[in-house]
């Protein structure tokens, strides 16, 4: 029952009361005053603080516009974006989303359902991040995932945690790439900080981890080794099982950061001896102009009462049918109180379902075939630009996941903006590197992109 | 409904309880505290050789309804721990007195635990 219907059914409430009570607090007007008076205080604005500058003075300051004049005014603004394409990659990947995604997941029960965990209500929603979570499992060969982080960096920053919580003895070194994109460095540096860790990097060599660099860094306070595969330049990592066995010498827990299209073609997480897996699954289901994340966090079975975020499990009706629900919530916030080991009490699950029916209508075949289009496009592409004087590419002798790191004859600066003048944006990533990639959606732009390179480095 | 309260052991108002067996003394948690919590599904428990105060979270027991931290009740160093309760966290409540125990630790039965008829009326 609102305010509103309460004040009239009581019949106590003139027009001015019911004015004055606000349709988000249940309070009546004269619970208020009762309030105010058991405190001493004249009105609740008594009870705020706010600086004369920043407080509303009745004004909006919007001016006002018919729908007509709105859309046409943005439709104008919007006319002024540079129409350029983009072969920029490095954690943002196009690939086409099948209509079928957005049809599925815009109806009602899914795009606006509040909330979806509730088992009673929600089944269909519960039932597609159980897929979610049964993808990742395949994709990873671990043996658990949660429903969803926020993105790769959150995911990374609680495996950081998760790592040096299930540690027998006491560590605070994590070891990461020195390639790693720096908004993943910067929320583990936020976690590494509250969990009285550092992180150290250690170097690749040709785009690959130096593994005798790596092993002099590693000690006993080393609580996490992460890699990535494939790694910000593209590169596939080839030395997984070396790191994972060097890891788990020194008790340290092996963390892998990847994306599940990749994994569709990569050797199995589980298999190179990976404890956790993380990385961004938005690369499917969402396109790269929406600059969300969906963090994907797998571990082994030995982590299950630490994985941070929800999971959703299978359970059974009274009458004996299969029913799915949010379970292991005693290892949360709104539960376990202050001695939860994580804070997050959500995840992304829009985006995760998504991500679900994109994937399912790829199917095992699909998703592969477009993993090797990753692959086979990004080498194409690379051959061709390497055949243009002052152009190498690529700069790293490995195989390539999407994109790779050209090397320049020009400064890397000029080539990308001279690039930019003529409709085609690519990452300049060092003074004389340039980074390119490649997928099904940009791929018919090649051409264009290898002549207009060639013109660039005349 | 009445509950197992061994005449020969010692508790707490947080409903553990305590074996002095010499030389050192057992810790669990009683039958009261098990049927409190329900279907006991986890466990956590300190580290052998770990030193705690009387009083401290100590380890942690979680049942289908609930969290609970278990605070030792003798300060002193852990000398032995029940890892079958991690495999079988069901053993405390079918046996919480008996195969279901927690941890041992060496320090003194302190001077202010209950006895068994000081429980019972506690839980009565």
């Amino acid at each position: 029952m609102t305010t509103m219907q309460r004040i009239q059914h009581d019949g106590t409430g003139g027009s001015h009361e019911a004015d004055e009570s606000s349709p988000f607090a249940p309070q009546t007007p004269q619970e208020v005053e009762a309030m105010l008076s058991a405190i001493g205080a004249d009105s609740v604005e008594e009870l705020f603080d706010v600086p004369e500058a920043v407080a509303f003075d009745g004004e909006f300051d919007i001016e006002a516009k018919s729908e007509f004049e709105v859309v046409t005014e943005i439709e104008d603004l919007l006319g002024r974006n540079a129409d350029r394409t983009e072969f920029l990659g490095r954690g943002h990947y196009d690939h086409y989303v099948p209509s079928v995604v957005d049809y599925l997941s815009l109806r009602s029960e899914f795009l606006t359902s509040y909330t979806q965990y509730q088992p009673e209500t929600s089944q269909g929603f519960l039932q597609a991040l159980f897929e979610f979570q049964s993808m990742i499992v395949e994709l990873t060969g671990l043996d658990v995932a949660n429903c969803s982080m926020y993105d790769a960096a959150t995911a990374l920053g609680e495996a950081a945690a998760l790592a040096a919580r299930v540690r027998d003895t006491s560590g605070s070194r994590v070891l990461v790439p020195e390639t790693i994109r720096s908004e993943r460095r910067s929320v583990l540096e936020n976690y590494a900080d509250g969990a009285e860790l550092t992180v150290e990097t250690y170097p690749l060599v040709d785009g690959n981890t130096d593994f005798d660099a790596l092993s002099d860094r590693i000690g006993e306070d080393v609580v996490m080794v992460y890699a990535e595969s494939p790694t910000a330049r593209g590169t596939i990592e080839e030395r997984l099982s070396d790191v994972a066995a060097l890891a788990d010498e020194h008790e340290a827990a092996f963390c892998l950061g990847s994306d599940p299209v990749a994994l569709a073609l990569l050797e199995e997480p589980a298999a190179v001896g990976a404890d956790i897996v993380i990385g961004d699954a938005s690369v499917l289901g969402l396109s790269a102009s929406h600059g969300m994340g969906l963090g994907l966090f797998a571990v082994k079975e030995g982590y299950l009462r630490q994985v941070p975020g929800r999971l959703v499990g299978t359970s059974e009706t009274a009458d004996g049918r299969r029913a799915y629900t949010l379970t292991l919530q005693t290892r949360e916030q709104h539960i376990r109180k202050e001695r939860a080991t994580s804070n997050i009490c959500t995840n992304q699950a829009w985006v995760a379902l998504r991500t679900a029916i994109h994937v399912a209508s790829l199917g095992a075949t699909g998703l592969s075939s477009l993993a090797e289009e990753c692959v086979t496009r990004a080498a194409e592409t690379a051959a061709r630009l390497d055949e243009i004087d002052g152009v190498s590419a690529p700069a790293d002798d490995r195989h390539h996941f999407r994109e790779f790191v050209a090397r320049t004859e020009r400064p890397a600066a000029e080539v990308a903006s001279e690039l930019a003048d003529r409709g085609f944006l690519v990452h300049e990533v060092g003074e004389y590197e340039i980074q390119v990639c490649v997928t099904e959606t940009n791929s018919g732009e090649v051409d264009d992109l290898v002549a207009a390179v060639r013109e660039v480095l005349v | 409904m009445t509950y197992e309260t061994p005449d020969e052991l010692r508790y707490t108002d947080s409903h553990e309880w305590i074996d002095d067996r010499g030389d050192a003394r057992r810790i669990g948690i009683t039958d009261f505290a098990q049927d409190e919590l329900g279907d006991v599904v986890f466990v956590e428990l300190p580290a052998e050789g770990e030193s705690l105060e009387s009083g401290a979270a100590c380890a942690v027991v979680e049942s289908i309804k609930a969290v609970s931290d278990i605070y030792t009740p003798v300060s002193g160093t852990v000398t032995a721990t029940n890892d079958a309760v991690l495999d079988q966290p069901e053993l405390l409540n079918t046996d919480p007195y008996g195969e279901g125990w927690l941890f041992e630790i060496d320090g003194q039965v302190p001077e202010d635990a209950l006895d068994a008829d000081e429980y019972r009326e506690q839980i009565e």
